[in-house]
């Protein structure tokens, strides 16, 4: 049998490549996950080998803040600077070096314009003059030394356009300056995240990163010769006060380590779920690939049966040839895992990724999945239709024409009617418990599930009529009606190929809708909340020296200026923000809803909160808070709650208040109203003008707001979209297989036709209209199941800021019409294949 | 006359070097209008090449044929694809029709695909010559093998063709069932005076035709006037032991 079933498969080379193609596009891009993953975890192996310290000092709490754009701002607990002579003082101790560290630096090019992405941070750190423990290597020039010098990481260099020997400007928490380029370093790991790293001596990062007293954010130690870190820590600790935390470098290594892999797995895991779409969409084609050349071998297998081969035989020899489909696709799916691992990253930076590059790495690991993976989707693809082979009877052998038995749909449709009922429930469930998110969307996960399978099982008797529907207007020469009746024949084959379709359109479709969602409650949110006409904002999300404040107060044209200050503040044990604003002017620019209090009530020691955050601590107007902040504690009296509505979460106070409790001197945004008769433009203009002095600030006005925010969620849609569109293209692969397989089990059909008189291009106008029909029936199967899935998440995520519905309706036009140059794409080759038909050799009888 | 179909010198070999088989060798025929030609000869005698080469489905070595006024070796294939869809009906062995479209649909394929409206009149009396006035509706899988073939010849004669060929066209039915098709050929012959060209190999069939071409080897050996299903079995046991 095995000599059967492999000269089988290599009569069917042609159609079964496709469905090779299938298998290695959907092993691919498993395989590419991981090699691209391990390459990227190796190239940070690097991080592990360069020098680090023995032992480092920090103050024993957590960072405070610091988890994006919309968390708290980012801002660094500190030690006092004479803690650095305690620990140099303690037996053992080689040196100690204290460290300052944190955002606030902010690379200024030649041309005026902020270094690295709008997200990540621009940080500042301190140069340690000990080769054996600074994690920072020179690549040229030297340390920093003294006021006027820094040195830069290398990829910050390069993207700043300066050399060792050059000036660079640099917005700091201590203003602006332009110290001379002394050394350029290294971390070790080529790429950047699109942060950047400025190095200073400690009283230059002391005075340009924190803008305040002699303190540091932690101190490296070195050991002596003998001393082991366990040793040195615990004598450091018994040295200081409570409230430091020390740490061995080897501990921190694997804290370090162990955040990666946090970071790997999760990008593992995001990855391989587009990867098993694909597969999943792979399966379709592979069943169907199967089940239509068993039916073209029904004769062959019949003949098998009457010479005496068992039924587990002849069910055997169709899987014995999935499996070495399977083998082989997973082979030449792990080659094409190092193109699809190259093709991520290169992916990842047209997004704005800059990844280190190192070799390409291939664990055994890598290799056991693909192999699996492969194996296991092309046997159980081909399950069924090896199970159906098996039943052919051996007469058939002696029949003249045959064909297996039509069995009802019967069962498959009520399998679906179920389902579809149970997605409805499901989904009315999910509605009903909004309010509690994580039972809301697992509702409608099971919903979307269910639907989905529903909408495959129904796919065959639905798509007689949508079938008989599309094909209507074409239905008036025989081609139209030829092309749709050849869709229609066989339901389950169409069903197959478009549900393939349609699974990657749905999925597309739902992002598509929950990204339009997205913008629209963004610009809602922008709408309602900010009634400022202009708002400078710091880049990178970092604040900025009031200074600015000043300058656009100065302005003519502006009535009402404030500005905000922010600190992370910590509320039993709950991380929030406290915001410190001009009581009087704050309600002009801001639109704020008070739901109890008054805020213009507002004292010293004063503050009011959203609604939510209230909630959750339970937290009632007239309560004493005790907060926490980077450097100490201080109670607010809560005087009222406020709607929380966009960026505006967390308590809310006076700049006294803030000023008080001793926040930095830096603020996170000025708020601009122009004044009554002045020319909007005009005030535009001239503040721009006073703004050109700060390169580290951002002017914008609600329509630049809306479009730097949407330009944000656009990238990561579009990566999204780029990962599913290979399970798209998986689905046209479907249909180019299907249709060459139906035009082969037709070709007598279609020498009938070419003898009475049907044109090659009419032959060809019959395929291509096929492929169109069933592929648009995918792609509205998809798109349908995509927009109520994509409004029902909507629905769900509405407590999590999407408030608004928004369907893209153009995206939607967009994705139709690809699904009809998919289809004619599709049909191309196998439409050429049919019009080339010898027609003699096409019917002949035998 | 212009007769319905000739040929001259009409020769065509397949392969070539060690392969080669010359099917026709330089074979002249006229195929008269308004008559019934049958073709006989054995298995491999060139006969199912002769009328794909008079009908335009395959090309000729050398040599030339002629439908009505056309001669065919000059036509390009969409010329060729045109001339069959016009000027010439087909009645096949087997898979004659096409499964998706109802009987009706199957007859007035050629002209839909040409894209003419049929002539109503003439659709009547065909679908009611082949008796399947009832059966219009239905797809060819509701079809007996009688009613079949009986669709294919009332598709073959619905656009009035020049010349009709028929390859085997009682070779897969029972024998009542042939004698309905050779029976609805003849009248199409005598009510309306339609050519036709008939391949066969049974003796009983070429009984139907006006005159019979016996052909061996490639070569036209014999032709009978009148024939009957003896006088032609008769001929062919000659034929026979000749070769013997």
């Amino acid at each position: 049998m095995l000599r059967a079933a492999l000269r089988s498969l290599l009569q069917h080379k042609l159609r079964l490549s496709l469905t090779l193609l299938a298998v290695v596009v959907g092993v691919a891009f498993v395989a590419g996950t991981y090699i691209f993953t391990d390459s990227l975890k190796r190239s940070f192996d690097a991080l592990f080998e360069a020098p680090q310290p023995d032992v480092i000092v920090t103050v024993d709490a957590p960072d405070f803040g610091g988890g994006g754009p919309d968390a708290a701002p980012r801002e660094t607990p500190t030690l006092p600077q004479s803690y650095i002579a305690d620990v140099a003082a303690v037996d053992g101790v080689a040196a100690a070096y204290g460290l300052v560290s944190g955002d606030g630096a902010i690379v200024i090019d030649s041309d005026g314009m902020v270094v690295g992405a709008a997200g990540p941070p621009a940080r500042g750190t301190t140069w340690i003059p000990d080769e054996a423990i600074s994690p920072l290597t020179l690549v040229d020039g030297r340390g920093p030394q003294g006021p006027d010098e820094v040195a830069l990481l290398e990829s910050t260099a390069e993207a700043a356009g300066v050399e060792v020997g050059g000036r660079v400007r640099l917005e700091t928490n201590g203003g602006s300056v332009e110290p001379l380029v002394v050394g350029v370093v290294t971390r070790g790991v080529s790429g950047s995240d699109g942060s950047t790293l400025a190095v200073f001596d400690l009283p230059t990062a002391q005075r340009l990163l924190l803008d305040s007293e002699p303190v540091v954010t932690g101190i490296q130690v070195r050991a002596d010769e003998g001393v082991s870190q366990d040793v040195l820590a615990q004598r450091i600790t018994a040295a200081l006060p409570e409230d430091v935390r020390v740490q061995t470098g080897q501990q921190r290594s694997a804290d370090i380590a162990e955040r990666l892999e946090e970071a790997f797995q999760f990008i593992n895991t995001f990855l391989l779920a587009f990867a098993f779409i694909a597969l999943f969409v792979a399966v379709f084609l592979i069943y169907n690939t199967f089940s239509m050349l068993i039916a073209q071998r029904t004769r062959e297998l019949a003949l098998l049966r009457a010479v005496g081969a068992s039924r587990g035989q002849v069910r055997r020899s169709v899987l014995l040839e999935a499996l070495v489909l399977g083998i082989l696709a997973a082979g030449i799916g792990l080659v094409g895992g190092v193109l699809v691992s190259r093709g991520l990253t290169l992916l990842l930076r047209a997004f704005g990724a800059d990844l280190p590059s190192g070799p390409l790495v291939l664990e055994p690991r890598t290799v056991m999945v693909s192999l699996v993976v492969g194996v296991v989707v092309t046997l159980v693809s081909a399950y069924v239709p090896a199970r159906r082979a098996a039943v052919v009877p051996p007469v058939a052998a002696m029949r003249d024409e045959v064909s297996l038995p039509n069995r009802s749909l019967w069962v498959r449709t009520g399998l679906g009617a179920v389902l579809l009922v149970v997605a409805v429930l499901t989904a009315r469930a999910g509605l009903a418990s909004v309010d509690d998110g994580e039972r809301a969307a697992s509702l409608a996960g099971v919903s979307a599930l269910a639907a989905l399978v529903a909408v495959i099982a129904l796919a065959p008797v639905a798509g007689r009529g949508v079938l008989w529907v599309l094909g209507a207007p074409f239905s008036g020469s025989v081609v139209g009606r030829l092309a749709r009746e050849n869709g229609r024949r066989n339901p389950r084959r169409t069903a197959a190929t478009a549900s393939a379709l349609a699974i990657g359109l749905a999925l597309m479709t739902t992002i598509g809708v929950i990204a339009a969602s997205t913008k629209a409650s963004v610009a809602t949110v922008i709408d309602d909340t900010i009634g400022a006409d202009f708002v400078v904002f710091g880049a990178k999300f970092q604040p900025f020296v009031p200074d600015v404040y000043q300058a656009v107060k100065d302005t003519p044209g502006t009535a009402a200026v404030t500005f905000v200050r922010q600190v992370p503040i910590t509320v039993d044990e709950e991380q929030s923000v406290l915001t410190g604003v001009e009581v009087a002017a704050f309600p002009l620019v801001v639109d704020f809803e008070m739901q109890s209090g008054s805020f213009a009530d507002m004292a010293l020691g004063d503050a009011v909160v959203d609604d939510a955050t209230a909630e959750t601590l339970g937290l009632e107007v007239g309560d004493r808070v005790e907060g926490t902040f980077v450097n100490g504690e201080a109670p607010l009296r809560l005087i009222g709650v406020y709607t929380a509505a966009g960026p505006y979460v967390g308590f809310v106070t006076g700049i006294n208040t803030l000023s008080s409790i001793g926040s930095r001197e830096l603020d996170s945004a000025v708020y601009v109203r122009v004044a009554d008769g002045a020319d909007p433009a005009t005030v535009r203009t001239d503040l721009e003008a006073e703004l050109a002095a700060f390169p580290a600030v951002e002017l914008q006005d609600q329509a630049s707001l809306k479009e730097q925010v949407n330009g944000q969620f656009d990238r990561v849609f579009g990566f999204i979209y780029a990962l599913l569109a290979l399970a798209v293209v998986v689905a046209f692969i479907g249909i180019v297989n299907t249709l060459a397989l139906s035009v082969h089990e037709r070709r007598r059909e279609v020498g009938l036709l070419r003898a009475v008189g049907t044109s090659r291009p009419q032959v060809r106008r019959m395929v291509v209209l096929e492929a169109v029909l069933i592929s648009v029936f995918g792609a509205a199967l998809g798109v349908a199941l995509g927009v109520v899935y994509g409004a029902l998440l909507q629905r769900v995520l509405e407590p999590q800021g999407i408030t608004e519905l928004a369907i893209p309706t153009g995206q939607i036009w967009m994705f139709l019409a690809l699904a009809v140059v998919g289809g004619l794409l599709a049909a191309l080759w196998p439409a050429i294949t049919a019009s080339r038909l010898d027609v003699l050799r096409a019917i002949a009888t035998e | 006359m212009t007769p319905a179909a000739r040929a001259t010198s009409l020769t065509k070999v397949y392969g070539s070097g060690d392969t080669r088989v010359t099917a026709l060798d330089a074979v002249d025929c006229e195929i008269a209008a308004g008559r019934f030609t049958a073709i006989m000869g054995p298995s491999g005698s060139g006969k199912s090449t002769l009328m794909h080469c008079l009908a335009g489905l395959d090309s000729v070595t050398s040599g030339q044929v002629w439908i009505g006024d056309t001669e065919l070796s000059t036509l390009s294939d969409k010329a060729l694809t045109r001339l069959r869809r016009d000027s010439v009906g087909f009645v096949f062995q087997a898979f004659n029709l096409v499964p998706t479209l109802t009987a009706l649909e199957n007859i007035t394929l050629p002209l839909d695909i040409a894209g003419r409206r049929p002539d109503r009149g003439w659709l009547d009396t065909v679908v009611d010559t082949v008796g399947l006035r009832d059966r219009l509706g239905h797809r060819p899988s509701e079809l007996s093998g009688g009613q079949q073939q009986r669709v294919a010849c009332a598709r073959a004669l619905a656009s009035r063709p020049t010349i009709v060929f028929a390859d085997e066209p009682t070779g897969n039915l029972d024998s009542r069932s042939g004698a309905e098709v050779l029976g609805f050929l003849r009248r199409s012959v005598d009510e309306f005076g339609q050519t036709i060209v008939m391949v066969t190999h049974d003796p009983g069939a070429a009984s139907y035709s006006d005159r019979v071409l016996f052909l061996a080897d490639g070569r036209i050996v014999d032709e009978m006037a009148s024939p009957t299903a003896d006088s032609v079995l008769e001929r062919m046991k000659a034929f026979e032991a000749a070769r013997a």
